[in-house]
């Protein structure tokens, strides 16, 4: 008979039995696994799969035991798993030709990198909903619009810089902010920061970017640093923007700014420019502003912060995000920033 | 009645049905049904889908079912189960 049991990732024992079970299966065990199950029979180990916020990865089966609805157990496992965590709206990255195993299981298709990738969703309003959301939010504003997306964390003249060079040139700027809260700065202060750094330029809106913009679920590895998949999660993600997100909000440009320092970044710059053209949506790159010598960045300030305190920042902030900055409120994100070697 | 919050019962394996439920803002039920034998049995799952939720007088909801080919007996059975957690009488 089938057992299934969580797996104690804390007990290396156990950890690294799912780990070489995975590799022999040619997989990599994913990291950022917040909770993962596996299924026995008897000692042995035949499948595994794994969550981290609404995505389920690292799904493997042994091939002998394919058919024996192994699958459909660790689906069900994760999926209430992740219920009971108040998560209803699930993804599955996978590979294009395992996709039509998960949608027997009632996982619907958002987009697809090929040869690389298969972004499938489960629950939730799904991408439809999504579509439906923007096409509102666009119904009475120009064609031919343009598109940022930003994380801001936290906004900076950089961004603004940025931004004002877009809505200069553009009949409408749509600034779709990520929403995933993964960055030192929670999204509701990152959103609060951009629309008060923009309040005074008219033909724009600041929207949050949902589940589908440069979330975990579209672009895990942009968390992650792993560059060699940058690419492919890269191609999937611009997949999702170029035929889910440009169209409903009319969009025909995507500004972006130039990164000369952070790897995975300047590799989905690079994407971007290659295939977003073929979809129809021009893409702008700005060169970053520079204030002294070095280019403004949010990491430079979250550096500067984590070494000398928040009165340095003063010039490379608008004055939004520095009385932000000084007030009581931020005393817990500065003291995180001060503790955290991330660089998101 | 109202449920008190998303629920899920049963699973995806063979012979059985996942059943999803999830108060929503507006009166009715909205009801999705996917099933291996979606041309033969769906009315079937639909009427025993439809009488649990009658049942348990539970209005205002949105109910997935991810049918396995379970028997109606079975459908009923996760039906109730997610209702209950649904309402927070059940863990």
């Amino acid at each position: 008979m089938f057992y299934e049991r969580e797996i104690n990732l804390n007990r290396s024992e156990e950890a690294n039995k799912v780990r070489g079970f995975l590799n022999s299966l040619g997989l990599k065990f994913p990291e950022g696994s917040e909770y993962t199950v596996g299924v026995f029979y008897g000692e042995e180990i035949v499948g595994t799969g794994s969550l981290a916020g609404s995505v389920l990865q690292g799904i493997g089966i042994a091939p002998q035991f394919q058919g024996e609805g192994i699958s459909a157990r660790i689906i069900t496992n994760l999926m209430k798993k992740a219920l009971g965590k108040g998560r209803e709206h699930l993804f599955i990255f996978t590979k294009p030709e395992t996709a039509a195993q998960f949608q027997n299981l009632g996982f619907k298709k958002v987009a697809e990198a090929l040869p690389f990738a298969v972004l499938l969703e489960w629950g939730g309003q799904g991408i439809d909903g999504f579509k439906s959301h923007l096409m509102k939010i666009s119904r009475n504003k120009p064609e031919g619009a343009s598109c940022i997306v930003v994380n801001c964390n936290p906004f900076t003249m950089g961004h603004r810089y940025l931004i004002e060079k877009a809505a200069r040139e553009s009949p409408w700027l749509y600034i779709l902010v990520v929403e995933e809260d993964r960055s030192l700065f929670p999204f509701h202060v990152r959103f609060r920061l951009i629309k008060e750094g923009v309040k005074d330029l008219k033909n724009l809106s600041v929207i949050p970017g949902g589940e589908y913009v440069i979330s975990s679920a579209t672009f895990p590895s942009y968390f992650t640093r792993e560059e060699d998949l940058a690419a492919a999660q890269a191609s999937l993600d611009l997949e999702v923007f170029s035929t889910h997100i440009a169209p409903p909000l009319k969009v025909i440009k995507r500004y972006v700014g130039e990164e000369p320092y952070c790897p995975v970044t300047s590799v989905y710059n690079r994407c971007m420019k290659e295939l977003l053209p073929q979809k129809g949506i021009q893409v702008v790159e700005v060169p970053r502003l520079k204030i002294g010598v070095e280019a403004v960045s949010a990491s430079r300030v979250r550096e500067l912060i984590k070494r000398g305190g928040v009165e340095k920042t003063r010039e490379l902030v608008p004055e939004s995000t520095y009385s932000y900055l000084v007030s009581p409120e931020a005393r817990e994100v500065i003291e995180r920033i001060k503790r955290s070697s991330s660089r998101h | 009645m109202k449920l008190a919050k998303m629920s899920i019962a049963g699973s995806l394996e063979s012979n059985d049905a996942l059943i999803t439920i999830q108060p929503v803002d507006k009166r009715g039920v909205e009801l999705v049904i996917e099933s291996i034998v979606e041309k033969q049995f769906k009315d079937r799952i639909e009427k025993a889908v439809r009488q649990v939720l009658k049942d348990y007088d539970i209005d205002g909801v949105y109910v997935r079912v991810q049918d396995r080919g379970a028997l109606d007996c079975t459908l009923k059975a996760r039906m109730e189960a997610a209702i209950l957690r649904g309402k927070g009488d059940l863990q």
